[in-house]
């Protein structure tokens, strides 16, 4: 989620980007805010022009993303990334990285529906191994009822039908873990914390709202911060419960990387 | 490192003191610390408190030279106890020094659900540690106030067994007994039982249903939080490891809550649960996070199924 002019946003979508440059990917952004992004500063992106020049990272306004094809439906949504995906990796991409600003879309009663039964399936997509990873973003102006709807998709949930166990949300400098991570959602949380935009000196997750977390969740944060320690970026854990601090000291996760916990 | 050893301890150590006063504790008891402190070993003693006080009364000036430890805390669980005895032994390995220790896990007032895991406990302490790097062990019983079938147990679960008149092997020493106690089902329940089944999209309305039972009994909301996560980690177990369904029971007696998680796997390792996980091993950490934050855990297992059953304290 963005406000107005939030340095902190340009920075998390050229963050975001510049991972999968690093890691040899092809990069897609879509909506007009995401691609002022580019045009905020170029670290630690490298030259966007010359990226662009060379095909490696190309833009669409929503307009063009979204409607081009006539109306918005999930299928021609997946039809769409699925070519892009499989058209990067034959050109020798190591896969498609997508930065999307669907925040519109979820304002818009008549999309809002269809919306989120496409992020349903492009999660599904991402899961597979497709290539294609994503971040999608929504503007802070948008209501609450269109922002609870769409948001509750990401990082999305196993069945459709089901509500979601988790969500993950990149707001400023932190990562903001909201609802109940258990084993059969701990891949999926090691997905999203991989793919999170971290930038700065450190790293913050505020697990204020998170209801419930099993040894199979507290194990993904515990590499997770290993990861972010190998970058030389320390974690700090907000709003731990006293007792996943109890299972932290229990599990000897303090082991596995230094996390700093605090109120 | 320390002085050579006159008299080197071959392996794993594992004694029974029985005692039948506090003289006769102290008499056991205080050779056995000294001896250890002056081979400069690390002595650790875990006893109930009362008998903490009289043994760091009569040690005096050499109390603080010995890791004294609250029973009624680190051995809560029986389950969890090797747990930190591997822990002690592995430190002082390291550190090239040896480890001499006190353990009375069956103490009196203990409920007699508690005796029936100390006991499995002071079995597998042999299966845990009989191999490894040589320690001593000492295990004081109250001869004249505990249950007679604690006492007597005490002969099958230690390989030595001894009074302040002299040690001796035990003839009764069962090692074998694992397998039948480990299998054995637990006593049934006599009152009434609420019992669900779930399956592998059940864990989270499994967690949720025990939550909503502690409640509703009255456990305060920091046991019910533990009950949550013991119900998520034991039911995700039956879901991967135990045939991929489960039946969960709960019931209340006046003096504890009790959930119980039954599916038709096979644990094959009774130790399962009893030792730290090392960091990168898959598995065996819910058992071992469960043990570690519960009263009372017991897990048995038998071609028949697996069963663990938490007991809380209320």
């Amino acid at each position: 989620m963005y406000g107005e002019d939030d340095d902190a946003f340009d920075a998390a979508v050229r963050e975001f980007l510049a991972g999968g440059v690093a890691r040899g990917e092809r990069l897609l952004c879509v909506g007009e805010r995401v691609i002022e992004s580019l045009d905020g500063g170029i670290a630690p992106l490298g030259d966007t022009d010359a990226l662009i020049a060379d095909g490696a990272l190309s833009t669409l306004t929503l307009a063009e993303a979204y409607e081009a094809t006539g109306t918005f439906t999930p299928e021609a949504q997946f039809a769409f990334y699925d070519e892009a995906t499989r058209t990067a990796i034959a050109d020798g991409y190591r896969g498609l990285r997508v930065v999307a600003d669907v925040g519109g879309l979820a304002v818009d009663p008549g999309t809002r529906d269809v919306l989120i039964r496409w992020e349903h399936l492009a999660d599904e997509y991402m899961a597979q191994g497709s290539g294609m990873s994503a971040m999608c973003t929504y503007h802070r102006g948008i209501p609450q009822a269109a922002l609870a709807a769409a948001t509750s998709v990401h990082p999305l949930v196993h069945a459709p039908e089901a509500p979601p166990p988790f969500q993950v949300f990149f707001d400023d400098d932190r990562v903001a873990l909201v609802g109940s991570v258990d084993t059969f959602g701990a891949d999926r949380l090691a997905r999203v914390l991989a793919s999170s935009p971290v930038s700065g000196d450190r790293a913050v997750l505020d697990l204020g709202r998170l209801e419930f977390v099993d040894v199979a969740g507290s194990r993904v944060i515990a590499h997770w911060a290993q990861d972010l320690d190998r970058r030389s970026l320390p974690l700090e854990v907000r709003g731990a419960s006293p007792l996943l601090r109890r299972m932290w000291q229990v599990l000897g996760l303090g082991d596995v990387a230094a996390v700093r916990f605090a109120a | 490192m320390t002085a050579v050893l006159q008299e080197p301890v071959p392996g794993f150590e594992h004694e029974a003191l029985f005692y039948r006063s506090d003289e006769d504790f102290l008499d056991g008891l205080l050779p056995f610390v000294r001896e250890g402190l002056e081979q400069d070993e690390t002595v650790v003693a875990a006893l109930p408190r009362n008998r903490l006080e009289l043994l760091r009364d009569a040690l005096g000036d050499d109390a603080s030279a010995v890791d004294l430890r609250d029973m009624a805390e680190v051995g809560r669980n029986p389950a969890a106890i090797i747990a930190v005895w591997d822990r002690l032994l592995r430190e002082q390995t390291a550190a090239g020094r040896r480890l001499r220790g006190v353990g009375e896990p069956a103490f009196v007032g203990r409920r007699e659900a508690e005796f029936a895991e100390c006991r499995l406990h002071e079995l597998l302490l042999n299966t845990a540690f009989d191999g490894g790097p040589s320690w001593r062990l000492l295990c004081p019983y109250d001869e004249v106030h505990l249950p007679r079938a604690v006492v007597r147990g005490a002969l099958h679960t230690h390989p030595l067994a001894g009074t302040t008149a002299g040690r001796r092997t035990s003839p009764d020493y069962s090692p074998g007994e694992v397998a039948e106690l480990f299998g054995a089902e637990l006593p049934r329940p006599t009152d009434a039982v609420l019992r669900g089944i779930y399956g592998a999209a059940d864990v989270p309305a499994t967690r949720r249903t025990v939550a909503q039972y502690a409640r509703t009994i009255g456990l305060p909301e920091e046991k019910v939080e533990v009950l949550a996560l013991a119900a998520s980690e034991l039911a995700t177990n039956s879901v991967r490891h135990g045939g991929g369904t489960g039946t969960v029971a709960m019931w209340a007696t006046p003096g504890a809550a009790i959930v119980e998680f039954s599916d038709s796997g096979q644990v094959d390792d009774p130790l399962t649960g009893r030792r730290m996980p090392t960091l990168e091993q898959e598995g065996g950490r819910g058992v071992y996070l469960v043990n570690q934050l519960c009263d009372l855990v017991q897990l048995r297992s038998a071609d028949r199924g697996t069963t663990i059953r938490v007991t809380t304290w209320r």
